[in-house]
C-alpha cells in the first residue's frame, strides 16, 4: 500500500501544486518538497526488509483483458533509485524555493504542479512491476518534462529544445513499446519480476530487446541520440539539476539495471549496450571538455556519466553491477549538486560563462567547497563515492580490453572537465578583474547541494555498507572473477594505479585542454536530427500537395477510379456472366430507354441551364414511363408529380442565375471525364448483371401481397411505405423535411420572414422595370375578383384567364389529393402522391396570383405544416409503442357507424397524413423562399435601381 | 426479443424536431429545453441498452409488428449499443455549448429555425444508421444524417461554407449512390435486405458476386468513414463551419462509416478475404493523413487530417479480423469520437479566446488562458497516445492484436502505427510549441469583432472569454475520455466480447431470426 501512496501523494500533490505556490509564493516549494521528503524517510523505514529480501509490494488489476496490471513493487534496484528520486527531488524543490525568488514569474505555480507531476511519474517508473505501467510513466515523464523544459516559452531555443527532446525521446519510447509488446507476448506476462525469474529465449525476443534499447538509449542521451540533452538546458536550473542529472536521464540507465540479470547474455544486448555507452562516454566527455557554459559543459558531462552507467549495468556481471550502482548513486549526488552550485553562481553573478568569471572563490567560499567536493567525486577522487565506484568499474571490466580502455579514456577526460569546471567557475584567471558578486547566496540556497556533496562524502567513507544493500540485486547475476566488495581501500591492486594513471592523465589534459583537438565527428547525431525532420516536413508538404488538391473533379475521379478497380476488377477478373440475358420485357422499353440516355446526354451538353435542367425533367419522366410499364403505377404517379414539382422550383431559382454555365473545363479533361463516366456506367449495369443472374432465392417481396392483406389493403406499394417498411418513410420524411429547411435557410440567412397578406402589399408585384405603366382597363376592375391576390400583380402580368383557371382548379385538385391519400391503401395514391397534388394546387394559386395569393390559399407557415407532420409520423410510431410494445404498429379499425354504414379505417392512413403533411409544407417553403422571397429581392433591386 | 428502448433514439429526436418546427422561432427557453432533454434521456437509453445487451444478447424491434423479412427490423449489440452511448453522450455536449455558443453570439434565430431541427436530424440519423438490422434502412440512416449534415455544414450560408459544402454534398451524394447500388445489387442478387438473412443467403452465392457486393459497399464506406484514397474531400469541407458543427461532424459522421464496415465485415462477408486491401487502405490512411496534419498552419486543418489518419487505425483492427483487432478498432472508436469532437469544441474556444485557429497568428496563450491550455493540452496528448489516456489503450489493442497476428503485414502495420502515433504527437507539440507557448500576441478585446470567422447562424463572432456554457461541455468530455482510463479494464472486456459476438455471428442471427 506505502508504494501506491508514495505514488498517488505525488499526484495529489501535482493538483494542489499551483494552488499552493499562488498561496504561499516560491515558499509553497518548501510545502511541496515534503512529498518526496516524506517518501525519502518511508523508503528508509522500509529499507531494512527490503535489503533482506521481502520487496514492498502492491497491486491491482486494471485491464485484464490486455494483461495489464497495475503492479508496483519496490526491491533493492527499485529502493536505490527512489532514495535518487525522491532524495534528490525533495531537495530540488526546495532550491525551488530560493532559485525563484525575487523574480516574478508568471506561470511558476503551473510549474510547480508539473514538476512534482513529473517526480510522481518517475517514481511511479522506477516503482513499476508491469512493463505497459512502466510505458506509461515512461512516456508521461517525458511529456512533463517537455513542459518544463519550455518554462521560458517566449524563448524560440526553449521551444525547439522542448520539441526536439519530446520526439527524440519518443521516437524511441515508442520503439520500445512494441519490443515490450513483443516480449509479453514472448514471456505470456507482462510482470516484470515473472519476467525476470523466467525470461522467455528465441523467436522475437532479440528484436524485442533491441527495440527495448532503442527506448532506453534514446532517454537516457546515449550515442545517437544524445544531442537532444545539451539542447534541453534551456530549462531552469532546477529542471536541469533533477531532470538531466538525477532523474529522468537515469530512466533508461534504470530499465536497463532492471533488465539486464535476465537478458545480458541474449544477442544485441551486451554489444549495444557497450558500443552505445563508451561511444557515449568518450564523446560526452570529449565535448564537455571544450565548452565554456558550466551548465552545458556539466550536460555534457552528464551524457558522458551515462555512457558509463549504461555500460557498467548493462554489462551483466556481479561486479560491473555492484560498481554500476555504486556509480548511479555518485552521479545522482555529484551532478545535482554541481547544477545546483551552477544556478547559484548564475543567480550570484548573472552569468554562466566561465570566460567571464573570476575570482569566486574569494567571493563565494561556501560555494566553492561544495562545488570542489562534488567535482572530486565526479573526477573520482578517494574518498569520495565515485572514487569507489570507479575503482570497482575498473576492476570489473578487467580481461575486457575495449570496455575498460574505452571507460579509462572517458574517466581522463571526465577528471580534465571536472578541474576546468571548478578553475572555470571559482579560479582566478590572469588578466580579469574579480567578477562582482550581485546577490551571494544565502545558506538556504546553497544547502541542498551542500547536502548533496556532503553524501558523496559519506557514501565513499560509508562504502562497506552499500555491499550489504545491494546484495540481493547484484546476486541475480552469476558469480564472477572480479566478485570483491566496495571499499575505499583495496591494497595495492592494479585499479588503484589505473586510477592514478586517469587522474594523472586528467591533470595533463586540463592543462592543456587547449590543444584538444575540437573534434568534429564526422556523423553528427544532431544535424542526422535536423534532416530526418526536414525530409518529414517536405514529404509532408509533397505529399499533401499530391493528395490534397482541393478540386472536386479530382476528388470525384478518384472515387470513380476506386470503383472502376475494385468492384471493377472483381467482375472482369472473376465476376459470373449471365447466360440468357433477355434485352427487354416489353417493346416499348428501348424506346424509353433510349430517350432516357439522349435527354441525360442532353443535359450535359446543354450550354444554358434552363436547358439542363428541362432535359433533366425529360430524362425523369422517362424514368417514370419505365415504372409504368414494370407495373408500378404507384412509382410512376409520384415519379411524375416529383419531376413537375422540382420543375417548378428550378425554374424559380433560376431567375437568380445566370443562364449559360460558367466556363467549361479544357476539352481534354472533359473527354477524361467522359470516358470515367461511360465506364462507371459499364461496371454498374455489368454488376448488375452478374447479380440478378445469380439469385436462387425467393425474394422477400413474394411475402407483401399476403402480407398487404392482413394490414387491410391491398395496394402493396403504399403498404409497404405506410406499414410494412413505415419505418423508411419515416426517415425519409425527415430526410425531405430538413433538405427543405436547409435549402430554404441558405435564401432566406438571418432574416426570418413574416407570412405576407394581401393586406401588406405595397407595389405592383413582377412590375416588368421600366415597362411603361398599363391602366388597368376599367372592365378589369369592375369585373368579379377571382383571386385576391392577383390585384396587387402588376397588370401587365396578369392572365384572367388563369386566374379564373386556377379559381376553378383549386378545389378539385384539394379533393383528388385527399382521394390519393386515403384511397392509397387500396389503389394507386398515398400520402407523398397527395401531398405533391395539393402543393401543385398551390403552385397553381401562386403562379396565378403572386405571392400574396399563396397566404390567401394557406394562411399557415410552412414550418407548422412540415413540423406537425413529422410529429404525427414519429408520434404514430410512439404511440404504436405505449400501446402494443411495438413502434409503429398500426391498427385497423371496422366499424359501422351511422349514416356511413361500414367504415374501414387503419391507423396508416393517420402515419399518411404526417407524410402529406410534411410534403406540403416542403412545397410551400420552395414557394415561399424561392418564389415569394426571391420576387420580393428582384423588386426591391428594381426600386433600388429606379430610385438611383 | 423486442425490446421498446430500441427505436427511441430514433424517433424521440424526429419527434422533437417535429414539434419545434411547429412552433417555430417561439418559446426559446422551452425548445432548448426540448433538445437538451430528449438528447440527455437518449443518454440514458443507450446506457440502458448496454447493460441489457451484454446481459441479455442483442435487443430487437420490429417496427409494425411485421416478422421478419417482411419488416424492417431493428437490432441493438454491444457493439451498436456502445457506440449509441458514446456519440449520444457528445451530441448532448456538443449542443449544450451550441446553445451557448448561440448566446454568446446573441444569436439564436437561426440556430433555432434551422440548426436545432437539422441536428436532432443528425442525432436521429446516427441512431437509425447504429440500430439498422436492414440494409436498406442503413441506408436510410445514412441519408437521414447526410441530409441533415448538408444543412449544417452549409449554416448560415457564407461563401466559404458553401464552396465547403458543395465538395462536401457532391461527394456524399455519389458515396450514397455507389452505396444504394450496392444495396440493389444486394437484393437482385439474394432477394433480401434483412442483414441477418443475408448474412446465409451471401454465403451461398458465386465467390464472384459475393466480392463484387463487398467492394462496391467497402468503397462506399470507405468514403464515408474518409480512408485513403477516398478521404480527401474531408479535409476541404469540415474547417469552415461552425465549431460545434465541426466537432460533431468529426466525432460521429467519420465513424458511422467504420462502424458500417465493421458490421458488413463481420456479418455479412465474414474471414479476411480482403484483409492485405484493407490493411494497405489503413497504412496509407494513417501516413498520408498524419502528413497532411504535419503540414498545416492551421489548428482544424490540422485536427481535420489528424482525423483522416486515425480512421486507419480502425481500419487496421477491421483488416485484421480477428477478436483482439475487432476489440481494438471498436476502443479506438470509441475513443476517437470522444476525443475530436473535444479537440474541435476546445478549437472553438481558442478562436474565441484567441481571434485565430491560424499558427501564425496565435501565440503564447497558456499563459493568457492557462485553463484553456489544460484543456486543449489533455486532449490533444490524448489524440497523441500518450499513456494512459484512451488513445493509448486503444493503440496498445491495436498493437497487441497486430503482434498476436505474427503476419509480416500485421508487423508491418504496427510499425505504421507507431509511427503515426509519433507524427501525430509533433504536429500536436507543434501546435503547443506555436500557439500555446510562443511569442505572446496580442489577443482581441472582448468585444471586438473576429475576422472571417462566422457563428452559427452566420452572424460575426466577437472576441471573449468563452462562457462556462461552452467550456462546461469541453470539460465535462475530457472528464468522459478520462473515465476511459479508470473504466479500461472493463471497458476492453466489453469491446472484446463485442468482437467476439461479431465474429460469431450466430447470436446476431439468432437474435432477428428465432428458428
Amino acid at each position: 500500500m506505502g508504494v501506491l501512496l508514495a505514488v498517488l501523494a505525488h499526484a495529489v500533490a501535482a493538483v494542489a501544486g499551483p494552488w499552493v505556490v499562488r498561496r504561499c509564493g516560491v515558499r509553497g516549494f518548501w510545502w511541496l518538497a515534503l512529498v518526496p521528503a516524506a517518501v525519502t524517510v518511508w523508503a528508509a523505514v522500509a529499507a531494512p526488509g527490503v535489503i533482506e529480501g521481502r520487496p514492498v509490494v502492491w497491486a491491482a488489476g486494471w485491464i485484464p483483458e490486455y494483461g495489464v496490471s497495475l503492479a508496483l513493487r519496490m526491491d533493492v534496484l527499485g529502493l536505490l533509485m527512489v532514495f535518487v528520486v525522491a532524495g534528490v527531488g525533495a531537495l530540488v524543490l526546495g532550491y525551488c524555493a530560493r532559485y525563484f525568488a525575487g523574480t516574478p514569474h508568471r506561470g511558476l505555480g503551473g510549474f510547480a504542479g508539473v514538476f512534482v507531476a513529473f517526480a510522481g511519474a518517475m517514481l511511479g517508473l522506477v516503482l513499476a512491476d508491469d512493463l505497459i505501467l512502466l510505458y506509461v510513466f515512461w512516456e508521461l515523464t517525458t511529456v512533463f518534462s517537455y513542459l518544463l523544459i519550455g518554462f521560458h516559452a517566449e524563448e524560440r531555443n526553449s521551444r525547439r529544445a522542448a520539441i526536439t527532446a519530446i520526439i527524440v525521446t519518443t521516437s524511441g519510447g515508442l520503439a520500445m513499446l512494441g519490443g515490450f509488446v513483443l516480449l509479453g507476448a514472448a514471456a505470456g506476462t507482462y510482470r516484470i519480476s515473472a519476467i525476470l525469474a523466467a525470461p522467455p529465449a528465441g523467436g522475437t525476443v532479440p528484436v524485442a530487446l533491441a527495440l527495448v534499447l532503442v527506448g532506453a538509449l534514446s532517454k537516457s542521451a546515449l550515442v545517437p541520440f544524445h544531442f537532444w540533452l545539451p539542447g534541453a538546458m534551456a530549462a531552469p536550473t532546477p529542471v536541469s539539476a533533477y531532470l538531466h542529472a538525477a532523474a529522468m536521464v537515469k530512466a533508461g540507465v534504470y530499465l536497463i539495471a532492471r533488465l539486464s540479470p535476465a537478458f545480458a547474455d541474449v544477442a544485441p544486448w551486451r554489444p549495444v549496450v557497450v558500443a552505445a555507452g563508451i561511444a557515449t562516454m568518450v564523446v560526452g566527455a570529449w565535448r564537455a571538455l571544450r565548452r565554456n557554459d558550466l551548465k552545458l559543459m556539466l550536460a555534457f558531462g552528464t551524457v558522458s556519466q551515462l555512457g558509463f552507467l549504461c555500460v557498467l549495468l548493462g554489462y551483466g556481471t556481479r561486479a560491473a553491477a555492484l560498481a554500476g550502482l555504486a556509480m548511479t548513486m555518485a552521479h545522482a549526488a555529484f551532478k545535482a549538486a554541481l547544477f545546483m552550485v551552477v544556478g547559484v553562481i548564475d543567480h550570484a553573478t548573472g552569468t554562466r560563462d566561465l570566460r567571464r568569471l573570476s575570482g569566486l572563490r574569494r567571493a563565494m567560499p561556501a560555494t566553492c567547497a561544495v562545488a570542489a567536493l562534488a567535482a572530486a567525486s565526479m573526477a573520482g577522487l578517494p574518498p569520495l563515492i565515485g572514487f569507489v565506484g570507479k575503482e570497482a568499474a575498473f576492476l570489473a571490466l578487467t580481461g575486457d580490453p575495449v570496455a575498460l580502455g574505452g571507460v579509462l579514456a572517458g574517466s581522463a577526460l571526465t577528471v580534465a572537465y571536472s578541474a576546468r569546471f571548478l578553475w572555470g567557475a571559482f579560479g582566478a584567471k590572469e588578466g580579469h578583474a574579480p567578477t562582482e558578486v550581485a546577490h551571494p547566496p544565502g545558506a538556504a540556497f546553497l544547502a541542498p547541494a551542500g547536502l548533496l556533496a556532503a553524501a558523496g562524502l559519506a557514501l565513499g567513507a560509508g562504502a562497506p555498507a552499500l555491499n550489504a544493500f545491494t546484495a540481493a540485486y547484484v546476486g541475480r547475476y552469476p558469480p564472477g572473477p572480479h566478485d570483491e566488495p566496495l571499499a575505499l581501500w583495496h591494497g595495492l591492486t592494479v585499479p588503484l594505479a589505473e586510477s592514478a594513471l586517469v587522474i594523472a592523465a586528467g591533470a595533463l589534459l586540463f592543462r592543456r585542454w587547449r590543444s584538444v583537438p575540437a573534434f568534429r565527428f564526422p556523423l553528427d547525431a544532431e544535424h542526422g536530427y535536423r534532416v530526418i525532420m526536414r525530409g518529414v516536413d517536405r514529404a509532408a508538404d509533397q505529399a499533401t500537395r499530391f493528395t490534397q488538391r482541393g478540386s472536386l473533379p479530382v476528388y470525384l475521379r478518384s472515387i470513380l477510379l476506386a470503383l472502376l478497380l475494385l468492384p471493377g476488377g472483381a467482375l472482369v477478373s472473376g465476376g459470373p456472366w449471365p447466360h440468357d440475358v433477355r434485352p427487354w420485357q416489353v417493346p416499348a422499353e428501348p424506346a424509353v430507354v433510349a430517350l432516357v440516355c439522349a435527354a441525360a446526354l442532353a443535359a450535359v451538353l446543354q450550354p444554358r441551364r434552363l436547358g439542363a435542367v428541362v432535359c433533366a425533367g425529360v430524362a425523369g419522366t422517362g424514368t417514370a414511363t419505365l415504372y409504368v410499364l414494370y407495373g408500378a403505377p404507384d412509382l410512376g404517379l409520384t415519379q411524375f408529380l416529383t419531376e413537375t414539382v422540382t420543375l417548378v422550383a428550378f425554374v424559380l431559382v433560376l431567375r437568380r442565375l445566370p443562364a449559360r454555365f460558367g466556363e467549361r473545363q479544357v476539352a481534354g479533361i472533359r473527354v477524361v471525364n467522359a470516358l470515367f463516366a461511360v465506364a462507371a456506367g459499364l461496371v454498374v449495369a455489368g454488376v448488375a448483371l452478374a447479380a440478378v443472374s445469380v439469385r436462387t432465392a425467393v425474394p422477400e417481396s413474394a411475402l407483401y401481397p399476403q402480407a398487404a392483406e392482413r394490414a387491410g389493403g391491398t395496394n402493396i406499394v403504399n403498404i409497404a411505405l405506410v406499414d410494412l417498411r413505415a419505418w423508411d418513410t419515416m426517415g425519409e420524411s425527415a430526410v425531405l423535411l430538413v433538405a427543405a429547411v436547409g435549402v430554404v435557410g441558405l435564401i432566406y440567412g438571418r432574416r426570418r420572414p413574416t407570412l405576407p397578406r394581401v393586406g401588406d402589399a405595397t407595389g405592383p408585384v413582377w412590375a416588368i422595370p421600366g415597362a411603361p405603366r398599363i391602366e388597368e382597363p376599367e372592365a378589369v376592375r369592375d369585373a368579379a375578383t377571382w383571386l385576391r391576390g392577383a390585384e396587387t400583380l402588376s397588370p401587365e402580368r396578369r392572365s384572367i384567364l388563369f386566374e379564373v383557371a386556377a379559381r376553378l382548379l383549386f378545389h378539385p385538385m384539394l379533393v383528388l389529393s385527399a382521394y390519393l391519400l386515403f384511397s392509397g391503401h387500396g389503389s394507386p395514391g398515398g400520402g407523398f402522391a397527395a401531398g405533391l397534388v395539393t402543393g401543385l394546387a398551390l403552385t397553381m394559386r401562386y403562379l396565378a396570383g403572386g405571392r400574396y395569393e399563396l397566404a390567401e390559399a394557406l394562411p399557415l407557415g410552412p414550418g407548422v405544416c412540415q413540423g406537425i407532420g413529422l410529429a404525427v409520423v414519429a408520434g404514430i410510431g410512439l404511440a404504436g409503442l405505449a400501446i402494443s410494445g411495438e413502434v409503429l404498429r398500426q391498427a385497423v379499425l371496422d366499424a359501422r357507424l351511422p349514416l356511413l354504414g361500414e367504415v374501414h379505417f387503419t391507423t396508416s392512413t393517420i402515419f399518411d397524413a404526417g407524410v402529406y403533411l410534411v410534403v406540403v409544407g416542403v412545397v410551400l417553403d420552395i414557394l415561399r423562399a424561392m418564389g415569394a422571397e426571391l420576387d420580393r429581392r428582384v423588386e426591391r433591386e428594381h426600386e433600388e435601381v429606379a430610385t438611383a | 426479443m423486442s425490446n421498446a428502448l430500441v427505436p427511441l433514439p430514433v424517433v424521440l429526436p424526429l419527434f422533437a424536431a417535429g414539434i419545434k418546427l411547429a412552433i417555430g422561432p417561439r418559446l426559446a427557453r422551452t425548445q432548448r429545453g426540448i433538445t437538451v432533454g430528449v438528447l440527455a434521456l437518449i443518454v440514458v437509453i443507450a446506457a440502458v441498452l448496454v447493460h441489457q445487451t451484454d446481459a441479455h444478447g442483442p435487443q430487437t424491434m420490429r417496427p409494425g409488428g411485421w416478422p421478419v423479412p417482411i419488416a424492417v427490423v431493428l437490432v441493438v449489440d454491444r457493439l451498436s449499443a456502445l457506440i449509441l452511448l458514446i456519440s449520444s453522450v457528445i451530441t448532448l455536449a456538443v449542443v449544450v455549448y451550441a446553445i451557448g455558443q448561440g448566446s454568446a453570439d446573441k444569436d439564436e434565430a437561426t440556430p433555432l429555425a434551422v440548426f436545432h431541427p437539422a441536428y436532432l436530424a443528425l442525432v436521429a440519423g446516427v441512431s437509425d444508421a447504429f440500430v439498422a438490422g436492414d440494409l436498406f434502412n442503413l441506408y436510410v440512416g445514412f441519408e437521414i444524417l447526410l441530409t441533415a449534415s448538408y444543412v449544417l455544414i452549409t449554416l448560415g450560408g457564407t461563401g466559404a461554407r458553401v464552396r465547403a459544402g458543395m465538395t462536401y454534398i457532391v461527394v456524399s451524394l455519389v458515396s450514397s449512390m455507389i452505396f444504394l447500388i450496392a444495396v440493389g445489387l444486394c437484393y437482385a442478387a439474394t432477394g433480401t435486405l434483412t442483414m441477418a438473412q443475408l448474412a446465409g443467403r451471401l454465403d451461398a452465392l458465386p465467390d464472384g458476386v459475393r466480392l463484387i457486393l463487398q467492394l462496391t459497399l467497402l468503397v462506399a464506406f470507405g468514403i464515408k468513414a474518409a480512408v485513403f484514397p477516398l478521404s480527401a474531400w474531408l479535409p476541404d469541407s469540415y474547417p469552415t463551419t461552425p465549431a460545434p458543427v465541426t466537432a460533431v461532424f468529426a466525432g460521429l459522421l467519420t465513424k458511422v462509416g467504420v462502424y458500417a464496415m465493421i458490421r458488413i465485415q463481420t456479418l455479412l462477408f465474414p474471414g479476411d478475404r480482403l484483409g492485405t486491401l484493407l490493411l494497405v487502405a489503413a497504412a496509407l490512411t494513417m501516413l498520408i493523413g498524419v502528413l497532411g496534419a504535419v503540414a498545416q498552419t492551421d489548428i482544424k486543418r490540422m485536427l481535420s487530417f489528424t482525423l483522416v489518419s486515425h480512421i486507419g487505425y480502425m481500419v487496421f483492427g477491421v483488416g485484421l479480423a480477428t477478436v483482439a483487432g475487432l476489440a481494438g478498432a471498436i476502443f479506438y472508436v470509441a475513443h476517437h469520437i470522444t476525443v475530436q469532437t473535444t479537440l474541435f469544441l476546445v478549437t472553438g474556444l481558442i478562436e474565441r479566446r484567441g481571434g485565430s485557429t491560424s499558427l501564425t497568428r496565435l501565440g503564447g496563450l497558456a499563459r493568457v488562458a492557462p485553463a484553456l491550455a489544460v484543456l486543449f493540452f489533455v486532449p490533444a496528448m490524448n489524440l497523441a497516445g500518450i499513456p494512459p489516456l484512451s488513445g493509448f489503450l486503444g493503440k496498445l489493442g491495436l498493437i497487441q492484436a497486430g503482434i498476436a497476428a505474427g503476419t509480416a503485414g500485421a508487423y508491418a502495420m504496427v510499425g505504421v502505427a507507431l509511427l503515426t502515433s509519433l507524427l501525430t504527437l509533433y504536429a500536436i507539440c507543434w501546435v503547443w510549441n506555436r500557439a500555446f507557448w510562443g511569442e505572446r500576441r496580442q489577443v482581441p478585446e472582448p468585444g471586438q469583432v473576429i475576422e472571417g470567422r462566422r457563428g452559427i447562424g452566420g452572424t460575426a463572432i466577437t472576441a471573449a472569454v468563452p462562457p462556462p456554457a461552452m467550456t462546461g461541455p469541453a470539460w465535462a468530455l475530457v472528464a468522459f475520455a478520462t473515465a476511459f482510463t479508470v473504466a479500461a479494464g472493463p471497458m476492453v472486456d466489453y469491446t472484446r466480447r463485442a468482437a467476439a459476438e461479431l465474429l460469431a455471428r450466430a447470436p446476431y442471427i439468432a437474435a432477428v431470426l428465432p428458428s
